[in-house]
């Protein structure tokens, strides 16, 4: 730990010329910092370092930002999280970045997420969903973290919406894992499903490596849950659907969005696989905005469903480039009151942004944002039906 | 009713995989006192080997995550389970001759972290040969769910259970009625003696390392089109394998697999209580069984004679 201590002491003590000398830069450089080759999620991390390339290619193409061309400084971080805070002390300091965007993992950002409000440095989360990652220190604090992606809680509240909605549940159950992923979502859940009213008849929790999950089903059955609620990676999802099939049992399955995983698909098999309804930032159905990026990515792109965070991380760049131009400077606190405003309309991938920010909100995409979404012969379609048509913006509240 | 025969059906297929992996400590133990601690990656190992094997055999293409389903047809499946094992029962040969000879017999717990870091080396090693990506892996009998008198279980679960009840039967046979099974329990009661009865004591050993080996790389195999092959898979098997060895008794092979059913079995019915208790009442039941039975609930107390 000794190096990592004196690295961010040093870091502490440069940061201040790091501010300046930036300024002094012919170009203006974006960091990139997060998992690209260790683990499952590193193919979500290549997409959103293609969507960001794109975009600094059109924003270069039209001339720059201030008169001056973007580059990008791509950091790996392994998935691990001391070389994530690694990373983006040397971003900052060393390399002079203006803003991070990133990283693949959500504990990694929650690791560093003070970092960026130390230094004074914008970070523009656009793959980690994990609700806390934008929440400021302290209820005033002045809050750096900003993001446009999925985030956990506002998929909860979609889910608790449309079991709210559906007349045809009467008894819904939570199923978690009982990782740090699988907690933070039940107490989402929780606190929502209070919030709306709704009690659940039973609450269990399954194992990330659990290949049988048929008693805590049984126990569902028993308590009469005819929708369950699921709060867990893609492949225990698959064996939760695959123990349902056993059992004979199967409930409305609402579910969080990593059962869009590849490996979800697989282990589930091409029937089970379209038994869950999740919510999504972008289906096969795309916009042809989307579709345009697409093709003009897919070649390089390994792993076609990690195409949103290809779109999310394109927007995440436009909206820091909109800031950079807006504040006339790529000084970090004038970055950040510009983000916190921004008064142009930003045109990006998913939506047209207007004011995507404000001091106390940090999230661009919100659950109205978000698509139903689910398995249909291989592939991730638009999910609706009468429910999800009747759901009002209003529904989703938080 | 069927909720208890799905539990129990559940629990003994689980408990086979358990039963397989624990018996393969008992072997090692039993004739060097040492164990192998790279065991649950033998067993990761093992189920990669036989996925490439599967596609060596059919010439079919992997995806990224999935091995197609015709590839574990007719003879394939069943020859890569025997590939896998050649492969991690030579695989054992090797670590007991790199990391474990050098330091058994000599006190100190040296081999306990040498076979723990020839674990990391070959997670490292399949890390960069197969990625970190889990595959799923198709069973040989299809994929549809058999139903037992209302309760559920799927085709692969019952091969790995009878599979599992074979193999240690033909173990246990092996073991008490042939010359060899004689002299490895020969060399169990003394190596001293067994050598001077002239049983070449170093073979014997060699050989229950890749007897061991080898049924960790049969049971990854075996347990991937339930689990999916994945580098990560093993070490949480072979934990619960460990502590069904010492429930059952480390020096008792029988003892082991029957500690091996006990554990699947007491898992999924704790699940019909409280999952999230599994954990904490199966290592509760360790901590008892230590304390009551330090040699395990069918192991023989060692006396040592002075």
């Amino acid at each position: 730990m000794m190096p990592n201590r004196t690295a961010l002491k040093a870091a502490l003590l440069g940061s201040a010329l790091a501010m300046s000398s930036a300024a002094f830069a012919q170009e203006i450089k974006i960091g990139f910092n997060g998992d690209l080759s260790a683990s499952p999620s590193a193919q979500s991390g290549q997409a959103g370092v293609l969507g960001i390339q794109a975009a600094i290619e059109d924003i270069n193409a039209a001339g720059g930002v201030l008169g001056r061309k973007l580059t990008l400084v791509v950091r790996d971080d392994l998935s691990q999280p001391p070389k994530s805070i690694q990373n983006m002390s040397d971003l900052i300091d060393n390399e002079k970045v203006v803003a991070v965007l990133g990283p693949t993992n959500s504990g990694n950002a929650l690791a560093w997420k003070h970092i960026p409000n130390q230094k004074k440095n914008p970070s523009i989360g656009c793959i980690g969903s994990a609700t806390d990652i934008t929440k400021p220190a302290t209820a005033n604090a002045e809050n750096y973290m900003y993001r446009v992606s999925m985030v956990d809680r506002a998929q909860v509240a979609g889910l608790i919406a449309y079991t709210k909605n559906n007349p045809a549940i009467k008894n819904v159950g939570f199923l978690v894992e009982t990782t740090g992923y699988g907690q933070g979502g039940l107490k989402d859940l929780q606190e929502l499903a209070e919030a709306k009213g709704l009690k659940p008849v039973a609450t269990e929790k399954f194992g990330v490596n659990d290949t049988d999950m048929t008693s805590q089903l049984n126990k569902m059955k028993s308590a009469g849950a005819d929708a369950v609620l699921v709060w867990a990676q893609g492949t225990p999802i698959a064996q939760l659907v695959r123990s349902m099939e056993k059992i004979n049992y199967f409930p409305v399955t609402l579910t969080s969005w990593a059962a869009d995983n590849a490996s979800f698909f697989d282990t589930a098999g091409k029937a089970l696989a379209e038994k869950p309804i999740f919510m999504r930032t972008i289906t096969e159905d795309r916009t042809p905005k989307q579709q345009q990026l697409f093709d003009r990515l897919a070649p390089k792109m390994a792993s076609k469903s990690a195409f949103s965070f290809a779109a999310h991380c394109y927007d995440a760049l436009m909206i820091t480039a909109a800031a950079i131009k807006q504040a006339g400077s790529t000084e970090g606190p004038k970055m950040r009151e510009a983000l916190d405003n921004l008064q142009a309309p930003v045109e990006g991938i998913m939506k047209t942004y207007n004011k995507p920010f404000s001091a106390s909100e940090h999230e661009a995409l919100t659950a109205a944002d978000y698509r139903w979404t689910h398995w249909k012969d291989g592939k991730l379609v638009t999910y609706t039906d009468d429910v999800v048509k009747a759901l009002k913006p209003t529904d989703f509240t938080q | 009713m069927d909720v208890y025969l799905q539990t129990l059906l559940s629990g003994l297929a689980i408990g086979g995989v358990y039963a397989l992996i624990a018996l393969g400590f008992s072997i090692t133990f039993t004739t060097t006192k040492t164990l192998n601690f790279a065991q649950g990656e033998f067993i990761a190992f093992g189920a990669f080997i036989g996925v490439t094997m599967l596609l060596l055999f059919s010439g079919l293409a992997s995806t990224t995550t999935a091995v197609p389903s015709e590839a574990a047809s007719a003879w394939r499946y069943p020859a890569a389970v025997i590939a896998a094992g050649a492969v991690a029962g030579l695989m054992g040969v090797l670590i007991f001759l790199l990391a474990v000879r050098p330091f058994a017999g000599k006190g100190g717990m040296n081999w306990v972290m040498s076979t723990l870091g020839f674990g990391v080396m070959l997670q490292s090693i399949g890390l960069a040969v197969w990625g970190p990506a889990p595959v799923m892996v198709p069973s040989p009998l299809g994929d549809d769910v058999l139903r037992i008198a209302g309760a559920g279980v799927r085709p692969q679960e019952l091969l790995v259970l009878a599979c599992a009840i074979l193999i240690m039967v033909a173990l246990d046979l092996v073991m008490r009625r042939s010359r060899i099974g004689k002299a490895m329990m020969a060399v169990a009661h003394s190596p001293q003696i067994a050598s001077l009865m002239g049983i070449n004591v170093g073979l014997v050993m060699i050989g229950a390392f890749a007897l061991s080996s080898g049924l960790a790389g049969v049971a990854g195999v075996l347990i991937a089109p339930i689990a999916s092959a994945s580098l990560f898979m093993g070490i949480g098997f072979a934990l619960k394998a460990f502590s069904a060895a010492i429930i059952g008794g480390l020096n008792n092979p029988r003892g082991c697999i029957y500690g091996g059913f006990i554990l699947g079995v007491l898992e999924s019915a704790v699940g019909l209580w409280q999952a999230q208790w599994r954990e904490i009442v199966v290592f509760g039941l360790i901590i008892l069984v230590l304390a009551f039975r330090p040699a395990g609930l069918f192991g023989q107390a060692a006396v040592d004679k002075v």
